[in-house]
């Protein structure tokens, strides 16, 4: 360290400050709802190599911490010469930001801050912009199936020069949005949340010298690393395999997957995607150029900071971590690849991770949360003859249970910690009726420790003619996991008409007609338990019935605690469990799961991808598409929720085998 | 009553009681003499009561008043709070429609880290199996969509009977639109149960169902507490001949009869803070001074408030031990480490500051109580800011060698070499820089969401530690202006003492404005205001001076956000305009061709105190030091002069360095600086002039 201990410390609080006061200049003079409700952007500052050296605690969105603006400057300085004060650098494009931006809606800001002609430091901010054209409203679809039809374009460009905003490139922004004055205002938010910080760091250089500060953005992010090395270092060292599954990709009923080998070694962390599914043609792919990208690596940040909460978060908290993401993969898509809903694929890979850390620290981390993050929508016709789109709940599950503690209902910080809409805002504002709004009893994975309950929603709906839309409905078909002899939790349902005569249960939507009158039930799935149900205290599985997150069935079928008269009949408990293990496999992915592997194991599906990954991008999806429906071909209508008979499965294994030519 | 309302009229004396902690704190108003009198009594957290009855015979006693000269009692109480954080309040039970009995448990689906899958949500106040559904609702338009007919209220109230609760609280979805249905049903059901239920929708009847629910919760959680509190403390107070009025301080600033605070006893839970910040912006608008920040400095924590006129602002979201309150509260916000805050070095070799605290059990090194870590107090002691044998006017002598010997062995921790002495100086010098800058960066931040400069701002600084610090969070956060209130350490005493009546209406509409709702608007304004009327009146006597503060939350239709906008012309016009000028202020443009909405109306009905007496000090000779002693400055010692507070007539100045002793609190004026006295015993600290 360059700095004494108490500099040190104090350029700690403030950089960091810096941040947080930029945040809250951008919430409260930013209008649009990503800024507002969602809060959908961040600031930071980052240091001559383009890497943060300060980022907000507690305001905007936590997981961007490990983004990297250096590519963005160096494009614009190849193209417009040096940076000089008050330039301000807009982009949203994935492929040529390198990664800084991940999907076309966020637009990113860099400005270079100066004193005495010498850069001292970059702010950056970003916010989720309403519209920046492309295919559909919003822009942004899960069946986009490349980046053009995504919307506008900016490569890293100089927005400002010298602090006059560029004529022509406000009119291409102008006229590529259906929303141009939201995008202004949010990108007037955005340049006083860079002047905001201009001010403070040029304060700071006032009070300790510019030196001092540029000292400080070496230590800092040193600092953080050594603080993450000592971390990662209590990890017992080994490699661990684990993967998992979207159930599907949005435009196919073929199953995603993601697949992890995580090495630690000396405090050293690689995460190898090698064995991951190639890009898909709908935009889930996750533009992370190859690098220990933000997407990636979230959950180890998010270990780090949990074993030592005093950590500066910085990039040097990933200082100790390297990834393998094979190009042309869905974890490092290959230009043009739509990206618009990466964090689908985001959601699964926080999962993989969570489950690869798991094999290393069974005592620390947790079974899978829900998995799901569900913005349930209504459209429906209005007076005016138009449509009124909203939100009625961002619908998510619950988080897994670990060792020693249930997870937490109806709840799931994982990949978003977005708030909920107040039932009577949506009311008062779309013609639905909110019937219910709740926990779902039973929807947790049974465990010594209980993973966290899935969520319930039903609305009539009260005008004829409307939709529903449900994207990012996830875990319908492969179940939340439960850890150490946990159960998974419950899959996810959507039904229509729920008691009715004319229920269905429909699988996944991405839109449904409904008249008025009909009611839409979402179920959303529960967490995986953890530790085996039949140690689970009696009187804790009491209190989940008393309380109504189990049934006295399900106490006793997955827990083996009779209850009679709201007791705890003993006798009855103990022949229950006399005798009764849960199986002890480690990880309990529930029988689809299991079906799926019988056919398509692990080891096979790692080496198909790895040999898929040879072929041309135009050639690789179709590939990868005949090769499954020939193996899916041979097993038993219903598969995976119905298991192959062992011949089946060997038959479809045969399919793979004979793709890869051995 | 007559005699009553002749004191209530200002002939009695009005005593302000604020119960902390550590110290039980009064503080006296007789304007038949103008004599303002402060006193402290160590607190009894056992029975808060105990501590506030020894007090005020003592205060009589040492005033020679009489129990009868007693006009008014003005009290907070922090009984609430305390039962809330520490879940201790009432066994009570939770009545919903049918189809949300998990509104507690789901609550706003947020977590409360994004980063710490270990951390977890806050335990909700209810259990679940305390919480039965109803099949009672209304539509957002007010009309009733579903009541429960009487054998349904009836098997409710079987099960509530059977849960042995203390209290209740019934929420309807669209309750808020309107109110005396449900309330009407909470009556039902509590005469059928033999049980309190608070109706959500008649205490406070804004859109967002949690929100309210937990309003009403909240209440329910803590009335028979405060129930048990106030009889026993009327009962005290009779007993010693007291049969004054007993007001109670609530978290909007203002206060309430104890009839109101029973029925409503969630409208005093932030009293204490609130009270303090009122007290700061009396007495800057007597002092001729614009905006101002307070700053409060205790034993665990600094907060700070915001006043830009002559009234503070309010929050509408505030955390409570985990829990949203959206009822409008004096809005303080924490900004770092108090007196109590632990220094140490991080196992990577960073000095850090708080957040963990000594408290005052075992309290800093040099309280001698059992304290091993050095705290930010200690630091006061080892920079010579603070003299070990004043401390609490001499009544708590404190070991300054066992400061020194704690920071200095910090000192070698982070490889700082020299005599003990000195590396304990620079030790301590270097955790008040890192306390500083901390405090000055949050600052920064609570300005900044509201587009606000520090320069523009006074700070004013009470609580024990806030005069001894403010000096340095002045020159960190350059805000040019100190103003340190004679009675520091009993401030928030004295803002109970001059309270007004207040309490907060509201009405959730949810409307476009246009020509036929703008009257729905203004008529609705009139039913707030006459309900505001008739509780003044029940306060009160009738007749009493009075004023309504309206305002209401609107936006442009489809904003997703609202904005508070204070009105004082109801025309349609008028509150369009408001709100067109309040956008543009903020968000630089207004939009004049869109349609404007208004969610939630608001009124405060406000009964306005006497002024409090404002003793004017002689004007003396210039300042005499009462002798030297060194204090420790950007690595170096310097000798500061030493004055007696209450030698300092008004118009006397003290240059820094110095030190500014009374039995409260210390003031430090650092080189640089330069204080004054006003005529009311305020001492300014502002920058010398170069």
């Amino acid at each position: 360290m360059k700095l004494d201990p108490v500099t040190l410390e104090i350029l700690n609080n403030k950089v960091a400050a810096i941040t947080e006061e930029m945040c809250v200049t951008l919430q409260r003079t930013g209008r649009t709802l990503y800024v507002k409700e969602t809060a959908d952007f961040a600031c930071a500052l980052a240091g001559l190599d383009g890497r943060f050296f300060a980022y907000p605690r507690s305001i905007g969105v936590s997981g961007f911490v490990g983004l990297d603006c250096l590519p963005s400057i160096e494009a614009v300085v190849a193209t417009g010469g040096p940076l000089e004060p008050g330039d301000v650098i807009l982009t949203n494009d994935p492929y040529r930001s390198e990664g800084l931006a991940t999907h076309l809606p966020d637009l990113h800001m860099i400005e270079p801050y100066f004193h005495e002609g010498k850069i001292v430091a970059y702010g950056w901010c970003f916010v989720h912009c309403s519209d920046v054209g492309g295919r559909v409203p919003s822009s942004i679809s899960p069946v986009n199936t490349e980046i053009f039809q995504e919307g506008l374009r900016i490569p890293p460009v100089k927005l400002l020069r010298r602090g006059e905003m560029s004529p022509e490139v406000r009119l291409f922004l102008d006229a590529n949005s259906r929303t141009p004055e939201a995008n202004m205002g949010d990108i007037r938010a955005m340049l006083a949340a860079l002047a905001a910080g201009r001010r403070r760091v040029a304060q700071v250089v006032a009070q300790h010298g510019a030196e001092v500060l540029l000292d400080a953005e070496t230590d800092l992010i040193a600092f953080a690393e050594a603080k993450a090395r000592a971390v990662l270092s209590t990890i017992p060292e080994g490699t661990y395999n684990f993967s998992d599954y979207l159930d599907d990709d949005a435009a196919t009923p073929l199953p995603v997957r993601l697949a992890l080998a995580l090495t630690i070694k000396g405090g050293a962390v690689m995460l190898d995607f090698t064995g991951s599914d190639p890009q898909v043609a709908t935009a889930m792919n996750i533009p992370s150029r190859g690098r220990a990208h933000a997407w990636l690596t979230l959950r180890v940040l998010a270990l780090v900071y949990t074993l030592d909460r005093t950590v500066p978060l910085n990039a040097g908290l990933l200082g100790p971590v390297s990834v393998v993401a094979p190009l042309g993969s869905i974890v490092n898509p290959e230009e043009p690849a739509a990206t618009g809903v990466r964090h689908a694929a985001a959601v699964r890979v926080n999962d993989v991770l969570n489950g690869a850390f798991g094999l290393a620290l069974p005592g620390v981390m947790p079974a899978a949360s829900s998995g799901t993050v569900i913005p349930v929508v209504v459209a429906e016709p209005n007076a005016a003859g138009g449509r009124n789109v909203q939100v009625v709940e961002p619908m998510i599950g619950g988080t897994g249970a670990r060792q020693g503690h249930d997870g937490v209902d109806g709840r799931d910080s994982g990949i978003s910690n977005l708030a909920n809409n107040p039932v009577e805002t949506v009311e008062a504002e779309l013609g639905v009726e909110i019937l219910s709004y709740s926990l779902r009893p039973d929807s947790g994975g049974a465990g010594q420790w209980r993973g966290g309950c899935g969520m319930e929603l039903t609305f009539r709906i009260l005008t004829d003619g409307s939709n529903v839309l449900g994207r990012g409905m996830e875990r319908l078909m492969f179940r939340p996991w439960g850890r150490n002899g946990g159960r998974p939790g419950a899959p996810g349902a959507l039904i229509l008409n729920r008691g009715g005569t004319d229920e269905r249960w429909l699988g996944k939507i991405d839109m449904l007609s409904v008249r008025a009158g009909d009611t839409v039930t979402f179920l959303t799935p529960g967490a995986g338990g953890w530790g085996d149900p039949f140690l689970r205290d009696p009187m804790a599985v009491l209190q989940d019935v008393e309380n109504g997150f189990v049934t006295v069935a399900a106490a006793q079928s997955d827990y083996g605690v009779a209850i009679k008269d709201g007791q705890v009949d003993k006798t009855a408990t103990a022949a229950l469990r006399a005798g009764q293990r849960g199986a002890d496999h480690d990880i309990d992915f529930g029988p689809e799961r299991a079906a799926w592997d019988s056919a398509f194991p692990p080891e096979l599906m790692t080496r198909l991808n790895g040999r898929l990954l040879d072929d041309p991008l135009d050639l690789r999806q179709r590939r990868r598409r005949e090769i499954l429906e020939r193996a899916l071909a041979q097993l038993p209508a219903g598969f995976p929720r119905i298991a192959p008979a062992e011949a089946q499965a060997r038959a479809a294994q045969d399919v793979l085998e004979a793709a890869l030519g051995t | 009553m007559k005699e009553i309302m002749d004191q209530r009229d200002g002939a009695g004396v009005r005593i302000g009681i604020d119960v902390g902690g550590t110290f039980t704190d009064f503080v006296l108003s007789d304007s038949r003499d103008g004599r303002l009198a402060y006193f402290k009594e160590p607190s009894t957290p056992d029975d808060p009561s105990r501590a506030l009855l020894t007090g005020l015979r003592s205060l009589l006693a040492r005033e020679g008043l009489q129990p009868g000269d007693v006009g008014a009692l003005m009290h907070g109480t922090t009984i609430g709070l305390n039962a809330i954080i520490q879940r201790r309040g009432a066994r009570i039970g939770l009545i919903v429609t049918r189809g949300y009995r998990d509104i507690l448990e789901i609550a706003r689906c947020r977590m409360p880290s994004s980063f710490d899958f270990h951390a977890t949500k806050e335990e909700p106040l209810v259990p679940r199996a305390r919480i039965l559904e109803i099949g009672a609702r209304m539509t957002p338009r007010g009309e009733v969509l579903e009541a429960p007919a009487e054998d349904e209220i009836a098997r409710v109230a079987v099960e509530l009977r059977a849960l042995d609760l203390d209290a209740a609280a019934l929420v309807t979805i669209n309750g808020y639109a309107n109110p005396t249905v449900e309330a009407d049903l909470a009556h039902r059901l509590g005469a059928a149960a033999g049980l309190p239920i608070t109706s959500a929708a008649a205490i406070w009847p804004e859109i967002r169902e949690y929100e309210r629910t937990l309003v009403a919760c909240l209440n329910a959680y803590i009335q028979p507490l405060m129930q048990r509190y106030f009889d026993g403390l009327v009962a005290g107070l009779a007993e010693q001949g007291v049969t004054a009025p007993l007001l109670v301080t609530a978290s909007n600033g203002g206060s309430l009869s104890v009839g109101s605070a029973l029925a409503r006893p969630v409208d005093t839970i932030l009293s204490g803070p609130a009270a303090g910040v009122m007290a700061a912006v009396r007495l800057a608008k007597a002092a001729g001074s614009g905006g101002i920040i307070t700053f409060d400095m205790g034993g665990t924590s600094s907060d700070i408030a915001i006043a830009t006129g002559e009234t503070p602002e309010l929050a509408t979201r505030t955390d409570i031990g985990g829990l949203p309150l959206v009822l409008p509260v004096i809005d303080v916000s924490a900004i770092g480490a108090g007196g109590g805050s632990i220094v140490w070095v991080d196992p990577h070799g960073m000095l850090k500051v708080g957040p963990q605290s000594a408290g005052a059990a075992p309290g800093p090194v040099s309280y001698r109580r059992g304290g091993t870590e050095p705290a930010v107090t200690d630091c006061y002691l080892t920079l010579g800011y603070v003299d070990p044998a004043g401390f609490l006017g001499g009544r708590m002598p404190l070991d300054a060698d066992a400061a020194h010997a704690a920071l200095a062995e910090v000192g070698a921790r982070i490889a700082l070499t020299g005599s003990d002495r000195d590396v304990a100086a620079r030790t301590a010098d270097g955790a008040l820089a890192v306390t500083t800058a901390s405090m000055a960066s949050a600052l920064y931040k609570t300005l900044a969401e509201r587009g606000l400069d520090p320069r523009d701002f006074a700070l004013m600084p009470y609580g024990g530690a806030g005069p001894t610090h403010a000096n340095r969070l002045a020159e960190e956060a350059d805000i040019p202006h100190v103003i340190v209130p004679p009675a520091a350490g009993t401030f928030c005493a004295l803002g109970a003492a001059g309270a007004d009546l207040r309490r907060d209406f509201v009405r959730s509409l949810r409307l476009p404005l246009t020509p036929e709702t703008g009257a729905l608007v203004r008529e609705t304004f009139a039913a707030l205001e006459a309900d505001g009327s008739a509780w003044l009146d029940a306060e009160n006597e009738p007749g009493r001076p009075r004023r309504f503060e309206r305002g209401a939350d609107l936006r442009y239709k489809g904003q997703a956000y609202e904005l508070r906008v204070a009105l004082t012309d109801l025309s349609d016009a008028a509150v369009t305009e408001a709100f067109h000028r309040e956008h543009e202020r903020i968000y630089g443009f207004r939009d004049s061709r869109a349609e404007v909405e208004i969610g939630t109306v608001r009124l405060a009905a406000i009964g306005p105190a006497d002024p409090l007496s404002a003793p004017e000090l002689a004007t003396a000779a210039p300042a005499e030091p009462k002798g030297h002693r060194q204090i420790f400055h950007r690595g170096a010692w310097v000798a500061a002069a030493v004055h007696d507070r209450h030698a300092l007539g008004a118009g006397a100045r003290v240059p820094g360095p110095a030190v500014v002793e009374q039995e409260d609190t210390t003031t430090v004026v650092l080189p640089g600086w330069s204080a004054h006295v006003d005529a009311a015993g305020n001492l300014h600290l502002q920058r010398q002039a170069q």
